[in-house]
């Protein structure tokens, strides 16, 4: 099978520095002494952000394992994956999570001695998959781990991706000839080629992917010369990637149209442009810090009337969001940095003001006009409405 | 106008029957047996006599009243026996007690409860309580069946004949009534015979519920319980009404007089403290016939304002810890177990003792996820419904037991196989309802039934943290056996290594993880020195456990005697008796 096309330009070889890495543990048993391994923290405790580089990166904080009678279970469930995706490298096989789970537990099924080992469900098997991503410091897609492309269908008249297959082939794809279907991004952005067929304006991000439809149906990408994406919630690798992609190759002025809440704020757009504390290691690559968040925005709710709800704190998920919000103000470095003041300054008005107000709301402000809401967004970025 | 008429005490009670434990048929037959018991205890208890109880408790037909069944319960004793002419008035009659407001920690109090239960058989079966009695002074000991008589409230004496019967004394009554039988749970009536065998370590009880066999639990302790002298009453536990009531009883004596001789904790120091507090000085002097309602109330007040002594715990009674260790071990193989008796305390101006049991059981069927079994007791007589009102239910919910090493949901009953008894007694405990199921939660109360668990908690955690530490050994021992080979063979396999390297790290392997699991050995080694220490401390107080002997004798033995009142009869029984050793 050909060797997968990969993701960055890789200043380590996986298969090496595994190899090394075992017989480094190896030697220490050798000697009695105890193996450590070490992995990069992945937490806010450990992320730190530049307004400069616009993403949250990694700190120096490691998470130590070392052999004990505590951590051996640990350490040969990491040996015993970290050996499966090895040979998942040599042959170029590709799973998901999911599949390696069940892998796992064939292996086990077929031999008796290794039963200890056995995931009693995926999380525990996710947790090694991570580790050993952490420890070598690579992508979950570079140990041919991947996961499925959710999100980021994407409509636009203008735009053409080259695609470089496995094999080397290319395939030219023109998103205009695609009728009503969208474009589905691939989690391998690094495959992908952008050309613009006409100058491209924006490229909008939509939280909503049914929202995202309506626009493009009422023929938002026919009137204006842009890109529309649906992030479907919270950005998954592929959207994020593809959204990085979009900022290197065309440099055009990216928004992202969503809810006004702590939720969207924190976990969705921040996401979007910073990248998370979960994924430090990759924020580099699958962050655009160039998107402005267009909305909607507290202002927004007072100029169009819009309806808006009472954040019930009796719901465990809001409150959470809330207490989330408020502990964001205190240790999250994007909300913390000054260049990030308005965005912050929004989670302060949510927190005071306890209220949440949709995306959809647009809707109301003229229930008879169909493309109200575009001509809102198109008048909130000819305003310079957004942050 | 509607004319207005006056109703006795019998009759209110007979229209009443649901305040006091009289609510359903399940509850008609667990009230009947619990003061039909009380009675017993306290009646041998007041005259020095170690109790044997013989309890029966049969269906003998269908109920008359819809779903029920009729019921036969026996209780027997060989307590002090009843005067022929008294026995109207026990059972027949409501408020007449020998106890009533005497400020001492007797089971029974006012009453009221074995004429409602006489009731309760008259109204369901049309006759009421059966009655053997024979006290010392008699030749022959007297049976009767007892009425109410409600209109009147007196107790009427039918079928009244002797006999003859082989004991110096004793009291046997048989009731039969409408009710319902349930064995376990909250309300079961094993639940109630269990709960009062472990805090009457000097009983001996044999039992036979339903179907079941007889058995035999004897008894641990050859000590009667002394039930203390009451005390005088302290002024703060009283309200001007009572108070000016009070003083009816003294007759023409002055007020300082009085106040120094009715009540406790007070002396002449206090009267001058009184007068500072606004007590008129030349009514200290005067007669209390000749005092006005107004001079009442000021006396009152003064007294009321000035702080006093608190009073005597001398009034109250305790199981003690070395009784309740030794009793705890006749519920069953205990696993371990930790008891705390507090000293006695005051709580809202009345003394009170707490006494705290936790036990784990081997045997008794209880699963690890539900709560603990819940026993609690009001002097020493088993409280079996609303547990959640009860202050004993609030002290124990607000202990975080997590820190004693037991799963607790937030605020609920810990899980586990455990039994916690907590018994309260007092001579003025404050109950919720006058069928004493729950006892009103007062913060000094709860705060101080709070703190007896903690000491008891702090205790079992010993136990429960060496048990721990075991599993950490064993679950560490069996992680390197698992783990190791698997860890070393698949690092040798990704670097290809040869069979000597590969030797080598499983040595090196299992050196490291055995100084780990040398360090667990330690780990357990310093848990069970601690527990040790303990009951070494406890076996210095007498808390240690002995060998028991459950006594079980085959229903076929005994079938035929149950029904006879014991010893009418001359029947060798045969007793099977198996020894039990607890380790």
């Amino acid at each position: 099978m050909a060797k997968l096309l990969s993701i960055r330009d890789l200043k380590i070889d996986i298969p090496k520095e595994a190899l090394l890495l075992a017989d480094k543990m190896l030697k220490d048993l050798e000697s009695s002494k105890r193996p450590v391994l070490e992995a990069v923290k992945t937490s806010l405790d450990n992320s730190l952000y530049n307004s400069k580089l616009g993403y949250l990166t990694p700190g120096d904080k490691v998470v130590r394992t070392e052999l004990n009678v505590s951590s051996v279970q640990k350490l040969a469930r990491v040996v015993f994956v970290l050996e499966i995706l090895l040979r998942n490298l040599e042959i170029g096989s590709v799973n998901t999570k999911r599949e390696l789970y069940y892998m796992c537990k064939g292996l086990i099924k077929g031999n008796s001695r290794l039963r200890a080992l056995d995931f009693d469900d995926q999380p525990e098997s996710d947790a090694i998959i991570d580790f050993i991503g952490d420890m070598l410091e690579v992508y979950r897609e570079e140990l041919n781990c991947f996961a499925n492309d959710r999100g980021g269908q994407t409509y636009s008249q203008q735009l053409v991706v080259t695609e470089t297959m496995p094999d080397g082939d290319k395939a030219i794809v023109d998103l205009s000839s695609l009728g009503t279907s969208p474009f589905q991004p691939k989690n391998k952005p690094q495959a992908l080629r952008l050309k613009a067929k006409k100058k491209i304006d924006f490229c909008l991000i939509v939280e909503s992917e049914g929202t995202a439809n309506t626009l493009v149906t009422m023929g938002f990408t026919k009137r204006n010369n842009c890109i529309v994406m649906g992030a479907q919630g919270v950005p998954s690798n592929a959207v994020r990637g593809w959204s990085k992609l979009i900022q290197d190759e065309l440099d055009v002025p990216m928004y992202f149209f969503g809810d006004l809440d702590a939720y969207t704020m924190q976990n969705i757009f921040r996401t979007l442009k910073a990248g998370s504390a979960a994924s430090l290691i990759r924020n580099s690559d699958f962050s655009a810090p160039n998107v402005k968040f267009l909305g909607v925005l507290p202002e927004d709710v007072k100029t169009y009337d819009l309806p808006h709800y009472k954040v019930r704190e009796s719901d465990p998920v809001e409150a959470r969001a809330l207490k989330k919000a408020k502990d964001a103000l205190e240790n999250d470095p994007f909300f913390l940095d000054k260049k990030n003041k308005k965005l912050s300054d929004i989670l302060r008005w949510l927190i005071k003001e306890k209220i949440r107000c949709e995306q959809q709301s647009f809707f109301s402000v003229d229930p008879r006009d169909p493309i109200k809401t575009e001509k809102i967004i198109l008048e909130k970025i000819k305003r310079g409405s957004y942050i | 106008m509607s004319k207005i008429t006056k109703s006795s005490t019998a009759e209110y009670f007979a229209k009443n029957l649901q305040q006091v434990g009289f609510s359903s048929p399940l509850k008609a037959v667990l009230t009947t047996l619990k003061e039909a018991v009380d009675n017993s205890l306290d009646a041998c208890e007041s005259a020095g006599i170690l109790p044997d109880l013989l309890v029966e408790i049969a269906k003998v037909g269908i109920g008359s009243t819809k779903n029920t069944d009729l019921i036969r319960i026996v209780v027997e004793d060989n307590g002090p026996g009843i005067d022929s002419e008294d026995i109207a008035k026990v059972y027949g009659e409501y408020l007449a007690s020998s106890k009533f407001g005497r400020g001492q920690c007797s089971r029974g109090q006012q009453g009221i409860g074995i004429s409602a239960a006489t009731t309760w058989a008259q109204m369901t079966n049309a006759r009421g309580v059966n009655v053997i009695s024979k006290t010392k002074k008699m030749r022959k000991a007297m049976s009767a069946q007892v009425d109410v008589d409600i209109k009147s409230n007196t107790g009427i004496l039918k079928k009244k004949e002797t006999l003859d019967w082989d004991r110096d004394c004793g009291t046997r009554v048989e009731f039969i009534l409408d009710g319902r039988i349930q064995l376990n749970g909250d309300g079961g009536l094993l639940t109630y015979i269990e709960g009062t065998v472990l805090v009457n370590p000097h009983l001996t009880m044999t039992y036979k519920l339903v179907e079941n066999d007889f058995v035999t639990v004897n008894r641990v302790s050859t000590e009667v319980p002394e039930i203390p002298e009451a005390t005088l009453p302290h002024p703060h536990t009283f309200k001007l009404g009572e108070f000016i009531t009070h003083s009816t009883l003294f007759g023409k004596t002055t007020l300082s007089k009085f106040l120094k001789t009715g009540f406790s904790r007070i002396s002449d120091q206090s009267i001058s403290d009184f007068v500072k507090q606004g007590m008129p000085k030349n009514l200290i002097e005067k007669s209390v016939s000749s005092l006005s309602e107004e001079d009442f109330k000021k006396a009152f007040m003064a007294v009321q304002a000035t702080n006093l002594m608190p009073p005597s715990t001398k009034s109250v009674l305790t199981v003690g810890e070395e009784a309740l260790s030794k009793s705890i071990t006749r519920l069953g193989e205990v696993d371990f177990f930790a008891v705390v008796t507090r000293k006695p305390c005051i709580c809202d101006f009345k003394p009170v003792v707490v006494e705290v049991a936790l036990a784990r059981f081997k045997d008794r069927h209880q699963t690890g996820d539900s709560s603990v079994q819940l026993l609690r007791f009001a002097n020493r007589v088993p409280l079996q419904f609303d547990k959640s009102g009860c202050a004993i239910t609030w002290a124990i919910e607000s202990v975080n037991w997590k820190a004693y090493g037991l799963q607790q949901p937030k605020d609920s009953l810990p899980l586990g196989p455990y039994i916690f008894a907590i018994s309260i007694v007092s001579p003025f405990i404050k109950f919720k309802n006058a069928s004493k199921e729950t006892i009103d939660a007062s913060d000094e109360l709860v705060s101080e039934i709070r703190l007896a668990l903690i000491q008891a908690g702090q205790k079992l955690s010993r136990h429960i943290r060496k048990e721990v530490k075991e599993a950490d050994l064993e679950r560490k021992l069996a992680h390197i056996e698992q783990f190791g080979p698997i860890l070393v063979e698949c690092l040798a396999r990704i670097v290809n290594a040869p069979e000597a390297r590969k030797k080598r790290a499983e040595e090196g392997l299992r050196k490291l993880l055995g100084r780990d699991s040398e360090e667990a050995i330690a780990d357990l080694e310093a848990a069970e020195s601690k527990l040790l220490e303990q009951k070494i401390r406890e076996k210095k107080k007498g808390v240690g456990r002995d060998e028991i002997e459950i006594d079980i004798i085959s229903s076929s033995d005994l079938v035929e005697e149950a029904s006879q009142p014991q010893g009418t009869k001359k029947t060798t029984t045969t007793k099977k008796t198996t020894s039990k050793k607890s380790t």
